[in-house]
């Protein structure tokens, strides 16, 4: 009897195969917001990966162009909505700058201090929930419980845990609290001491090392190339930090170190993170020892600041004030400028363009994880599907901000 | 097989599959709820039954009124001997543990309630713990103070004593009904009757099948996940081998001869009698079974990713299949070691050598890692719960399947669980055995110095090891259950390469070394024999210590009083504060 296979070329005994494609999103687990990922696979191996971002797109810059300057701080809150204080902080710079206008030294202290808190955050929730989707759920209610420590601040301070719309542009809404110092002295060390108990049960673990090291790794050419900003960047091995390069506000009086990775992985990422949290806490305790206790928090111009609400009632002139700020807006002088400062996951720009009317012309932000995510796929392509999980995690791309 | 032998095999299933499932259930329950648990909270408490006011009363003095009854009823009838003894001496315990337990819990509603009437604030001030405390202290007085009675007034004082326990039953059932509010009473058990309503829920959820999908297949899978959890418990050793005398000397085990338990057996366990196992079926091929059978759950899984037309589905069935083919050989080896040891694959053999001898796990330390570790991927669990894969592949190979179907998976993985659990406790921590405690009672004895005995009836010591085999494997469940909310997933090229080039060559190490132990001890004569023995009474011992102290701990541990920080960080919770209210607020977290 013959072999049936005879004729048969050898390459044709083999069974044909072509890569399966896979959409992974927008609706999944791992994708934040609503990412879609369409991947080519082979077996489990990521043979091409097709990133599609916008399912989020909410026209954020289309927005801003129908009301005043003012009421564009619910939207940058709605931006990244991890740490919108830092969103907050960030817009009320560049309409500042377009005004030429400085706050009092006071406020800029308490913006640092707030800012700095909401960055605690972000890092935090963006380790934390990169850990869950890895499966370890316990360091994840860890590091919530610290974040529910700074979001009672916030709450104290802003009237808001999560949306605050607390900036303004000339100062913030309310001034601080008679218990703001006291509550963050307390606070503070409390979530540090969180966070190294839901690390311990990170670091030393075998599993969740192999998970990061040596996974996602993306050289310091390609991450500037990109346009990454940022713990990415600087896990990549470039110490840029726009608090250290142009400092603003009062980061040039501010101790403290830029973390920098080697390798640019998800594990220096990770660890990149963890040690900007440290260094941020180190600036909160400045700024509270430097913060006067006395003082205005508002810039001293009834063309920008909303008169007192006691004047408003009995005086015709708070009353005209009042009422040409809330109809008419701000008159910001015609122009354009470019506003950047560091944001939780990166350089965040504000590109404004004004008529000189009390409602922008142009908004244009630069949402710091619009350049991370377009380098996703560069890093995926070539791992397996369970890595997309901590890659991704590790980028902290926040859906709301990157659709802008 | 006669109709005896039936009736017994039925109800020793019965006991077994309403243990797993009941287990199953509960564990679902903590699992779920572990993240809560992590914020010492039960979570969320939604599902409740409002119990009428009579039927609340009826439910809390119905079981000590029972037990009171039943203590008084059977202090009726004249014991005498040992069992006399033994009588007295657990009448004394049980009246003061109910007792103190009943104190306890007074103590602990009054502190959360307030006291109702001038006796009970004497508890307000009371520290839960001195409580806990004095119990013990009483326990050892009664201990103690037992061993002072004459052995010509034992039957009396057995008497005496049940009557004062039926005396203290009634007492606390009557107070505590009194206790009941007026009202509807909300019943909540902690959040686990949202266990029994999720599966009431399942039932009548849709069952959806994809369009594409294999229908025969897509519903085979569930039931053939189920049926291997379920089918392996056969072989599990639950208790003490039984022994019946022949009252009716026929020379056969019939249903009469049911009501001649043994009084005594010797400490060698020898039956005299009919032995009757507590063990469903005592295969010969023993745990071979169970690797047969919990094999074919992978087919349930790898047809259900296959059947659902999903390629999520698909990639999980795939990773199901590969990964427990791949654990199955190291879980097989590993427990070669063990195999030489005890000189058996029959679990019930086991069983017995662990109580003569040593646990498992300290004759096979390595062994008993290894095996974990395989027993963690086959009943496919976190850290190696790639199949399911929940921020990966979304849900994996159950992805597409709702209602009871999924529910069954689910049944299937927590039986799994509980019976990998009871598995892990039959050979390795010493099966329904207990240190020190052998046929005829307890003694504790190192080597060929007996320290300590007391002679126990055979009916005794048959109960405590059923319930320390049940005991062993709901601390074993709940052990495991702990492993799933603290450690992250593996990749699945890393599972598999811990699979094959570390779990199965250390298996296959384990293995030799042992081999080569066993051969030399074998060889070397009376000496070793005796030291070994000693060896393994040590390890006994220092469970017993062990065990002890962890109790102790775990007691002391739940009734110390939760301080809490006063700087109140928030308005709200400063708010709640001044309004006599309790906002948990972050910084007492």
């Amino acid at each position: 009897m013959e072999p049936l296979d005879r004729d048969l070329e050898e390459g044709l005994l083999e069974l044909p195969s072509e890569p399966m494609m896979l959409n992974m999103g927008p609706s999944h687990p791992a994708m934040h917001g609503t990412v879609r990922i369409v991947l080519e696979l082979s077996g489990e191996m990521i043979q091409k990966a097709d990133v599609q971002i916008g399912y989020l797109h909410r026209g954020f810059e289309k927005m801003c162009e129908r009301g005043t300057w003012t009421q564009i701080f619910p939207y940058v809150d709605r931006c990244n909505y991890v740490s919108p204080m830092l969103n907050n902080v960030g817009f009320a710079l560049a309409v500042e700058k377009m005004l030429g206008v400085t706050v009092p030294e006071r406020c800029q202290y308490y913006r640092v201090a707030l800012g700095e808190l909401a960055r605690i955050c972000d890092h935090m929730i963006c380790s934390g929930a990169m850990c869950m989707e890895l499966g370890a759920f316990t360091p994840f209610l860890y590091f919530a419980r610290a974040r529910e420590i700074i979001w009672d601040i916030f709450e104290e301070e802003t009237g808001a845990r999560v949306t605050h719309s607390f900036g303004r542009v000339g100062g913030m809404a309310n001034p601080p609290t008679k218990y703001f110092k006291e509550m963050v002295r307390a606070g503070v060390p409390r979530v540090l001491q969180l966070i190294s108990e839901g690390e311990k049960l990170l670091l030393k673990n075998r599993i969740f090392l192999d998970r990061l090291e040596g996974v996602g790794v993306m050289s310091k050419e390609d991450a500037l190339a990109l346009g990454w900003t940022g713990v990415v960047l600087r896990a990549s091995g470039v110490p840029y930090d726009v608090r250290r390069a142009h400092p603003y506000m009062v980061y040039d009086r501010m101790e403290f170190d830029v973390p920098v990775g080697t390798t640019g992985d998800n594990y220096d990422r990770f660890m990149c993170r963890q040690e900007e949290i440290r260094q941020t806490a180190r600036i909160i305790e400045q700024a509270l020892d430097q913060m006067p206790d006395e003082g205005p928090i508002n810039i001293e111009d009834p063309r920008i600041i909303l008169p007192p609400k006691q004047d408003v009632y009995t005086t015709i002139e708070a009353t005209i004030q009042h009422f040409k700020i809330v109809m008419e807006g701000i008159k910001v002088p015609a122009g354009e400028c470019y506003s950047y400062t560091e944001a939780g996951n990166g350089e965040l720009g504000f590109y404004l363009v004004s008529d000189g009317s009390g409602t922008p012309y142009r908004v244009r932000i630069r949402p710091p994880c619009f350049a991370t995510t377009q380098g996703l796929e560069q890093l995926i392509t070539g791992l397996m599907i369970p890595d997309v999980v901590p890659t991704f995690g590790s980028l902290n791309m926040i859906g709301g901000e990157c659709d802008h | 097989m006669s109709a005896v032998e039936i009736v017994l095999a039925i109800v020793k299933i019965l006991i077994l599959a309403l243990f797993f499932l009941n287990m199953a259930a509960l564990s679902t329950w903590a699992d779920r709820r572990q993240g809560a648990m992590v914020q010492d909270r039960v979570g969320p408490n939604r599902a409740v039954v409002y119990l009428p006011n009579m039927a609340a009363r009826a439910i809390v003095l119905l079981p000590p009124a029972l037990f009171g009854v039943l203590a008084i009823f059977t202090s009726l009838g004249q014991v005498v001997g040992r069992a006399a003894a033994e009588r007295f001496t657990v009448n004394v315990q049980l009246t003061i543990l109910v007792a103190w337990f009943s104190l306890l819990v007074l103590c602990a509603k009054v502190r959360s309630g307030g006291a109702i009437n001038r006796a009970e604030q004497v508890f307000e001030d009371v520290d839960p713990r001195s409580i806990f405390f004095a119990g013990l202290g009483v326990h050892a007085i009664g201990l103690v103070a037992g061993r002072l009675v004459p052995q010509a007034s034992w039957p009396l004082a057995a008497q005496v004593t049940g009557f004062v326990l039926g005396g203290v039953f009634l007492l606390v059932g009557l107070y505590a009904t009194s206790r009941v509010p007026d009202g509807k009473i909300p019943l909540r058990l902690a959040g686990t009757l949202h266990a029994l309503a999720d599966s009431i829920k399942m039932i009548w959820k849709e069952d959806f099948i994809p369009k594409n999908g294999d229908r025969l297949l897509h519903g085979l899978a569930p039931i053939l996940a189920v049926f291997s959890a379920l089918a392996v418990m056969a072989v599990i050793p639950f208790g003490n081998d039984l022994c019946f005398a022949d009252g009716n000397k026929n020379g056969t085990l019939d249903f009469s001869d049911l009501a001649n338990l043994m009084a005594t057996v010797p400490a060698s366990g020898v039956c005299n009698g009919f032995r009757v196992k507590l063990q469903i079926i005592d295969l010969n091929v023993g745990i071979l079974y169970i690797f047969g059978i919990a094999g074919t759950g992978i087919i349930g899984a790898a047809i259900a990713g296959w059947a659902s037309d999903n390629k999520f589905a698909l990639l999980g069935g795939l990773r199901a299949s590969s990964q427990m083919v791949s654990y199955e050989v190291a879980m097989g080896l590993s427990l070669v070691g063990l195999f030489l040891i005890y000189g058996s694959v029959r679990l019930s053999d086991m069983a017995v050598w662990q109580g003569q001898n040593a646990w498992g796990v300290f004759v096979q330390p390595l062994g008993f890692v290894l095996f974990l570790t395989a027993l963690c991927a086959e009943t496919k669990r976190v850290p190696f719960d790639q199949p399911e894969g929940e921020s990966e592949i979304v849900a994996g190979y159950f992805l597409e399947y709702s209602g009871f179907k999924w529910g069954m998976f689910m049944t299937g993985e927590y039986i799994e669980l509980v019976f990998s659990s009871a598995l892990l406790v039959a050979l390795f921590f010493g099966g329904y055995s207990l240190p020190f405690l052998h046929p005829d009672g307890i003694t504790v004895a190192f080597g060929n110095t007996v320290l300590f005995q007391y002679k126990m009836t055979h009916l005794a010591v048959s109960l405590i090891s059923a319930l320390a085999f049940f005991g062993k494997t709901v601390f074993v469940t709940w052990v495991q259950i702990f492993f799933r909310w603290t450690l992250p997933r593996f990749r699945y090229d890393q599972l598999m390469k811990l699979g094959w080039t570390k779990l199965l060559p250390l298996a296959i190490a384990n293995m030799m070394v042992t081999g080569v132990v066993v051969l030399a001890l074998r060889n070397a004569g009376p000496e070793a024999d005796a030291w070994l023995k000693l060896l393994g009474d040590i390890t006994q011992g220092v469970v017993a210590v062990a065990t002890l102290a962890g109790f102790v701990a775990v007691v002391v541990g739940l009734l110390e009083p939760v301080e809490r920080k006063k700087f109140l960080a928030s308005s709200a919770a400063r708010f709640a504060a001044a309004m006599g209210g309790v906002k948990p607020e972050p910084q007492q977290a």
